[in-house]
């Protein structure tokens, strides 16, 4: 039975349903800032004094469930990966354990010329050992047609 | 009279960079609309930005009905109380009356576009009392998309207005409305727009029909 969007909102925005430990390694933080063209010495030599992994480096990780256990059941296939933007909080340095919790922040509908679309907001909270907010990574996700 | 800014989910574009843009370029524009989609920017504030790069910045929002999308000008806390401006179904109908009320005018746009524009939908259910205004030259309009909506304009005796749909900084200015009288405010773009003394224009000289 489809769900509508209201319902949908009130059941899943802000729902934690999810956390994972990661360790920014530093092999994967040189790696990673020279796969995104990074030229800057601070995020590729790892004797630079500063060196951290370069600012979008959390967009990399994924938790272990994409939505929550019990979300509508969908044609994945509908889905299109709408890009991610990441607001950077504070360094990661190597060998930092960071925590991810995934929540719901947002869902809402649009029409476009190929009809409706409904977006999923996945929030990502990266944190360090320390408690301190090192980033925070918002994935849109589209159903195309929602979730008729 | 159509811009999106980073207030709206598809853009990412700045405002400051607009302005910055069309001081650059010498873009010939006296100001531009935000049109945010599904929401008004109730909150931001321009005027710095319109003293330090001469340029009239209003605000409106794009809307989405059942006859396409919809700009609506002269937005007050009664028309956003009046119908969710989030939702993805609302009423052309309804919104052109309770935007009427609330004294604006809505503005169905890019009226030619699959889906998300009034003709197809005119032409399946006919048109809409109480529409007056359409875009008929929108800048993110494809192949004869502004030529179909000159058409439906021309048809149906709507006035038409130009709007650039940007949604980068690059793009704002492709398309514009040329007024007779100087627009300051909102309630003189509504004026204005009632009283039907402007034409649909490309930045590029050509204009459109009105």
């Amino acid at each position: 039975m489809a769900i509508g969007v209201d319902e949908l909102r009130s059941r899943y925005v802000g729902m934690v349903f999810d956390s994972v430990e990661v360790q920014a390694l530093r092999d994967e933080m040189v790696g990673f800032a020279s796969a995104c063209g990074e030229t800057e010495p601070c995020y590729i030599d790892p004797d630079h004094e500063d060196f951290q992994a370069p600012v979008n480096f959390t967009t990399k990780y994924h938790g272990a469930r994409m939505l929550p256990d019990d979300f509508p059941e969908f044609d994945r296939r509908a889905m299109i990966d709408a890009g991610k933007a990441i607001t950077w909080h504070r360094p990661i340095r190597a060998g930092e354990t960071l925590t991810a919790r995934s929540q719901i922040y947002d869902i809402y509908e649009k029409t476009g010329r190929s009809g409706v679309m409904l977006f999923l907001v996945h929030r990502m909270e990266f944190t360090n050992e320390g408690g301190e907010l090192t980033s925070v990574v918002d994935w849109r996700l589209i159903l195309r047609g929602g979730l008729s | 009279m159509h811009n999106h800014s980073v207030m709206s989910d598809d853009s990412r574009a700045k405002v400051e960079n607009y302005c910055q843009w069309v001081h650059k370029r010498g873009v010939p524009i006296d100001g531009f609309v935000l049109s945010e989609h599904r929401k008004f920017d109730f909150e931001s504030d321009y005027r710095s930005l319109e003293d330090e790069y001469g340029l009239r910045i209003l605000k409106a929002a794009e809307v989405e009905t059942d006859y396409g999308h919809v700009l609506v000008y002269g937005v007050n806390e009664d028309m956003y109380a009046a119908f969710d401006f989030s939702a993805i179904r609302l009423s052309l109908a309804e919104v052109v009356n309770e935007v009427a009320r609330c004294g604006g005018i809505a503005v169905p746009c890019h009226p030619g576009r699959t889906r998300v524009g009034m003709l197809a939908h005119v032409r399946d259910r006919g048109p809409v009392e109480g529409v007056e205004v359409i875009e008929t030259l929108n800048g993110g309009s494809r192949g004869t998309e502004n030529d179909e909506a000159g058409g439906l304009a021309q048809e149906y005796g709507y006035r038409g207005i130009g709007g650039s749909d940007a949604h980068i900084v690059s793009h704002i200015g492709r398309c514009a409305t040329r007024f007779a009288d100087p627009i300051e405010t909102v309630e003189d773009l509504v004026e204005a727009l009632r009283g039907g003394d402007y034409q649909a224009i490309h930045t590029t000289g050509t204009e459109g029909e009105r």
